[in-house]
């Protein structure tokens, strides 16, 4: 670690041991309820079990990673491919707007009693649900990528002699990458929202159900260990997400 | 034979009259610049030329074809360096040359020389964002004369730049087409402009735009637009078109009274 990164970080880790030095030490002297905070301790502790000698985490952990990256995929390509469809023939856009209105007013956690019924308990329903989320941020943003595209890039290329096909394949589609990778990177977190979020509701396996149980018997270490798991996850997801932005547009 | 031929040119958008009864020879080689007040139709007519617009009434002659999209005579810039700003400065140079089915190799060793040809040799891997304005419309001008078209297409090519970035990209202009020859029709409503590079200057008037003077400009070649600035026969020139413009924008006043 070089001398600057170690300056950068150090008033952090310092800070962090304190908060997890104090809280630990208000804990051992039961100034406050550890059936409502956890504590420090507890929380590896639950950890060290979760995945190291009892491996039970890893299991929920995997349902919870699959779900989001299936919702993933399915909502984006599926939106991907509606998106293109409504630029190329507007009427169809036109006639579904309204009804693709409605369902993405609608809260999507109000249809996970419907997905359970129909998809069961397993993760099925969780998919529908992260996939529901997923593909109207993906549509939205496909067909946002499209229209913003250059108007003078188009007229330029036609004028040359580019078929549409190559105005499509040269022009727009590169043009709405930006776009539609914001797009992406926003699905996939609500793809892992939307997982967790039908597994807090009810599920057999994965985190949101993890995290529920542990609630509902009051393991606040566990509690903690789970909120803390998901948001590491959710940084790797974006940080991931940046990582492949940077190298996919260079030219930005 | 002339390069290009507009006779009896009338455009109408719904009830407006564009353009009324224009004609127009080009010679092959030339460099004509048409000029007007905004609106007066300088742009229909290039789009025409291009294929963009259909043409309803009147005639248009291109190397003694009709105008069509994509034709591969025709060399076409616009006002906004309209590069691709996911390509290189390279890419972009051959870009024309990629959609017209020039191989690569031979389509990057052109792309390469134009560039170099424009100044902007070393900048070749370079994005887009990276260059300034005057070097993106560089090397918009290096992907339109990297094509063999002999008839170029300018609609107010440096309309966006700074004053002393113009006149830099008009002596280039006037290099790359002195080597290249090409014939060029160059949209402006920059009159200083049009006179120091073109060997004819029409005038079009406001709205309906009517051709209202064609004036030869007899100055020697090869010129220097920055060393005209201040010479007294181009301001001569300049001052007898810029009263042919007047007359146009005084037939615009009587219109709106």
């Amino acid at each position: 670690m070089s001398k600057t990164t170690l300056r950068a970080v150090l008033p952090h880790l310092v800070f962090i041991v304190a908060f997890l030095g104090i809280w630990e030490f208000v804990m051992h002297r039961q100034w406050l309820p550890e059936t409502f905070f956890g504590k420090p301790t507890g929380i590896v502790n639950y950890l060290w079990e979760g995945f190291i000698t009892g491996r039970k985490l890893w299991l929920e952990l995997g349902y919870t990673v699959t779900g989001t990256v299936i919702s993933f995929l399915l909502g984006s390509i599926s939106a991907l491919a509606l998106g293109l469809i409504f630029v190329m023939f507007p009427k169809v856009e036109h006639a579904m707007d309204p009804y693709l209105m409605v369902l993405n007013a609608m809260p999507r956690f109000a249809l996970a009693p419907l997905f359970l019924l129909w998809f069961g308990l397993g993760i099925g329903s969780k998919i529908a649900v992260g996939t529901s989320l997923a593909f109207f941020i993906v549509l939205a943003n496909t067909v946002a990528g499209i229209r913003g595209v250059s108007g003078d890039l188009v007229v330029l290329s036609r004028s040359l002699g580019a078929t549409p096909r190559q105005v499509f394949f040269k022009v727009t589609l590169p043009g709405a990458v930006p776009v539609i990778f914001s797009g992406l990177r926003l699905a996939l977190i609500f793809s892992m929202l939307g997982v967790v979020g039908a597994e807090i509701i009810a599920a057999e396996h994965g985190l949101g159900q993890t995290l529920s149980y542990l609630q509902s018997t009051f393991n606040m270490n566990g509690v903690m260990a789970l909120l803390a798991l998901l948001a590491c996850l959710g940084m790797l997801v974006t940080r991931g997400m940046t990582r492949l932005e940077k190298t996919l547009l260079k030219w930005q | 034979m002339s390069a290009i031929s507009i006779k009896g040119l009338t455009v109408r958008f719904g009830e407006v009259l564009a353009v009324d009864n224009a004609s127009l020879e080009v010679g092959d080689g030339e460099f004509v610049s048409i000029v007007g007040p905004s609106g007066c139709g300088k742009t229909t007519i290039l789009n025409l030329l291009t294929g963009l617009v259909p043409l309803t009434e009147g005639q248009i002659s291109l190397l003694g074809k009709t105008p069509v999209v994509g034709n591969p005579d025709v060399a076409y810039m616009l006002a906004r360096d309209s590069l691709l700003p996911w390509r290189s400065a390279l890419d972009n140079a051959a870009y024309g040359m990629e959609i017209r089915g020039v191989g690569e190799s031979e389509r990057h060793r052109r792309a390469a020389g134009l560039l170099a040809e424009v100044g902007l040799k070393g900048f070749e891997k370079h994005y887009p964002k990276m260059l300034s304005h005057g070097m993106r419309q560089r090397c918009a001008l290096a992907r339109t004369f990297c094509l063999d078209s002999p008839v170029m297409l300018m609609d107010e090519p440096f309309g966006a730049l700074d004053a002393q970035t113009k006149l830099q990209l008009e002596d280039l202009l006037l290099k790359l087409w002195s080597e290249h020859r090409r014939t060029v029709v160059f949209i402006t409503h920059d009159l200083a402009e049009a006179v120091a590079l073109s060997d004819r200057v029409i005038v079009m008037s406001a709205r309906p735009g009517r051709i209202i003077a064609d004036m030869r400009i007899e100055l020697e070649r090869p010129r220097s637009v920055r060393a005209l600035q201040h010479d007294k026969h181009f301001l001569e020139i300049y001052a007898r078109v810029w009263e042919k413009l007047e007359e146009g924008l005084g037939n615009q006043a009587e219109v709106m009274t």
